[in-house]
């Protein structure tokens, strides 16, 4: 796969995320890779961390950044990221991208991939902004992303496991958000559809012919195409910026308008 | 919709249910409803005693029950469950998910072993109960699933970090269910609010303080003005479970006095 794309387009890299520390987790690669990117191109201090590490420390080395190798559904893990974090300044950001997507129908879904989608996509984000979001708080505040989807406000067969643990990805993140919305911490979602980097190309990367695959899905969008790694990356500045300050709770659908056609 | 036979009379004459968390409240209430409307029931929870007297209440409405023994946040009880089921009465028609665990607490109070019992009993009992019951139902007539999720899967909430998240991920995975196993099955959520059970009375009393007084409070702001009643769940979950709603799955149907009007 190639390296997304993730130079801002002209007007943007302005330093709106400056004197902020970010981690951003899931950074070795996909979205996660492309927010971390972009968040050091606004100027944010930005903690890459990853399950692999070697894919952290190149993207680290890239950015001139501090990188980590750990697993978020290990609360051991979890602390010493943020720690690290906290070491480098006001920890003001904290991105959660990792995902699991094994399709099956739900029949055929093994325990160890129910499991791991529920460990990854859902108690992951739980311990980091267990660990996380008391470091805010003291802070005067910061701003949680959690990288959502489209399968967490519709659904679609063979995604059980997927399904469910987005559907109360956003319960969890609504909580968080009312819990800590007087601390200053703010806590939102973004649910991209099919993008053009990460998870949709490593799924579609296994059909006979991907490209076709993929153009096929994107003619089926309502925007006619599929969503850009630069468009989530747009809307994680956005939430993590002060352009964000009333808005938490929410689920931003980056989807080309395909929620709209449901309930 | 099969004939009007089946939609007036006993609505579920010839089924055979399995209703989980039956042995009190509104699984109890549910097994008598549908044992007078003709259904065979069997009764899994994790007390025997409580489970025991349902059996007698359903046999007193002159129909055949079976208690099992279950632990559903361990799979292997959920599998014995089904199997056991299957084996007794040759068919499952009506897969009613109503055992949950509530445990109360914040993001940054609520312990992993909480997090992990909570889901383990409101999510993946779900997910496992429904992955060996969905077969046999395919085998036979189809069949009916009821999740009860609750309406703080619904909503973002304070407090209930690991419980929202499970209900809101049963919500999606439920829904999941009927886009992936309709015709055959429909799946189908019920979504209580206040409903005055033991589990209730005892949730109330581990808050402390003036229970009577909470209450009071508490009726006000519901539009119906008054708490719910296990059989007003069991009235949803008899409609749920017959023909008389042959053309609705993947439906969220609030139990809650109109509470959810407000949101």
């Amino acid at each position: 796969m190639s390296a997304p794309v993730t130079t801002p387009a002209d007007g943007l890299g302005r330093g709106r995320l400056a004197d902020r520390v970010a981690i951003v987790t899931g950074a070795a690669s996909g979205l996660g890779e492309a927010i971390a990117r972009r968040f050091a191109a606004e100027g944010a201090t930005v903690v890459v961390a990853d399950l692999d590490g070697d894919g952290a420390a190149r993207v680290g080395k890239d950015l001139d950044a501090i990188s980590l190798e750990g697993d978020i559904t290990r609360t051991a893990d979890v602390q010493r990221m943020v720690d690290v974090a906290a070491g480098e300044g006001p920890l003001k950001a904290l991105v959660l991208s990792p995902a699991i997507e094994r399709r099956a129908s739900l029949v055929d879904c093994t325990d160890d991939d129910w499991q791991r989608a529920l460990d990854v996509n859902l108690k992951g984000p739980f311990l980091c902004m267990k660990a996380a979001i008391p470091v805010m708080c003291t802070g005067g505040g910061g701003s949680v992303i959690a990288l959502g989807s489209t399968l967490g406000l519709i659904v679609a067969p063979e995604y059980a496991a997927y399904c469910a643990s987005k559907g109360a990805l956003n319960n969890l993140c609504k909580q968080a958000a009312i819990e800590h919305a007087a601390d200053g911490v703010r806590v939102n979602v973004i649910a991209p559809s099919a993008t053009d980097t990460g998870l949709f190309m490593k799924m579609t990367e296994q059909a006979p012919d991907p490209a076709a695959l993929r153009a096929q899905i994107g003619a089926n969008m309502p925007m006619k195409r599929l969503g850009r790694a630069s468009e989530v990356c747009d809307a994680a500045v956005f939430l993590a910026s002060d352009e964000s300050s009333y808005i938490s709770g929410a689920v931003l659908p980056i989807d080309g308008g395909l929620a709209a056609r449901r309930q | 919709m099969q004939n009007r036979e089946s939609l007036t009379g006993k609505l579920l004459r010839g089924k055979v249910a399995l209703i989980t968390g039956a042995a009190s409240g509104q699984g109890r209430a549910a097994a008598q409803l549908f044992a007078e409307h003709g259904a065979t029931i069997v009764v899994a929870d994790i007390n025997d005693v409580g489970g025991k007297q349902t059996v007698g209440l359903v046999e007193e409405a002159g129909q055949s029950a079976l208690a099992v023994h279950a632990d559903v946040s361990r799979r292997a009880d959920v599998d014995a469950m089904i199997a056991t089921t299957v084996e007794a009465y040759g068919r499952l028609d009506v897969l009613y998910n109503n055992a949950a665990v509530q445990m109360s607490g914040r993001l940054v109070d609520c312990t992993e072993d909480d997090w992990d019992l909570t889901i383990a009993t409101n999510l993946s009992a779900i997910f496992w109960a429904c992955r060996a019951a969905i077969p046999h139902m395919l085998a036979g007539d189809g069949g009916s699933i009821i999740n009860t999720s609750s309406v703080l899967g619904l909503i973002g909430s304070e407090g209930y970090v690991a419980y929202g998240a499970a209900k809101a991920g049963l919500v999606a995975l439920t829904r999941q269910i009927a886009v992936e196993y309709g015709p055959a099955v429909r799946a189908n959520i019920i979504a209580p609010g206040s409903i005055d059970t033991p589990r209730f009375r005892k949730v109330l009393d581990q808050f402390g303080g003036d229970a009577e007084r909470f209450v009071e409070g508490l009726k006000t702001t519901i539009p119906l003005k008054r708490l719910g009643a296990a059989e007003d769940v069991a009235g949803i979950a008899l409609f749920l479970a017959s023909d008389l709603s042959a053309y609705t799955s993947g439906a969220v149907i609030p139990a809650d006095g109109g509470l959810a009007a407000l949101r």
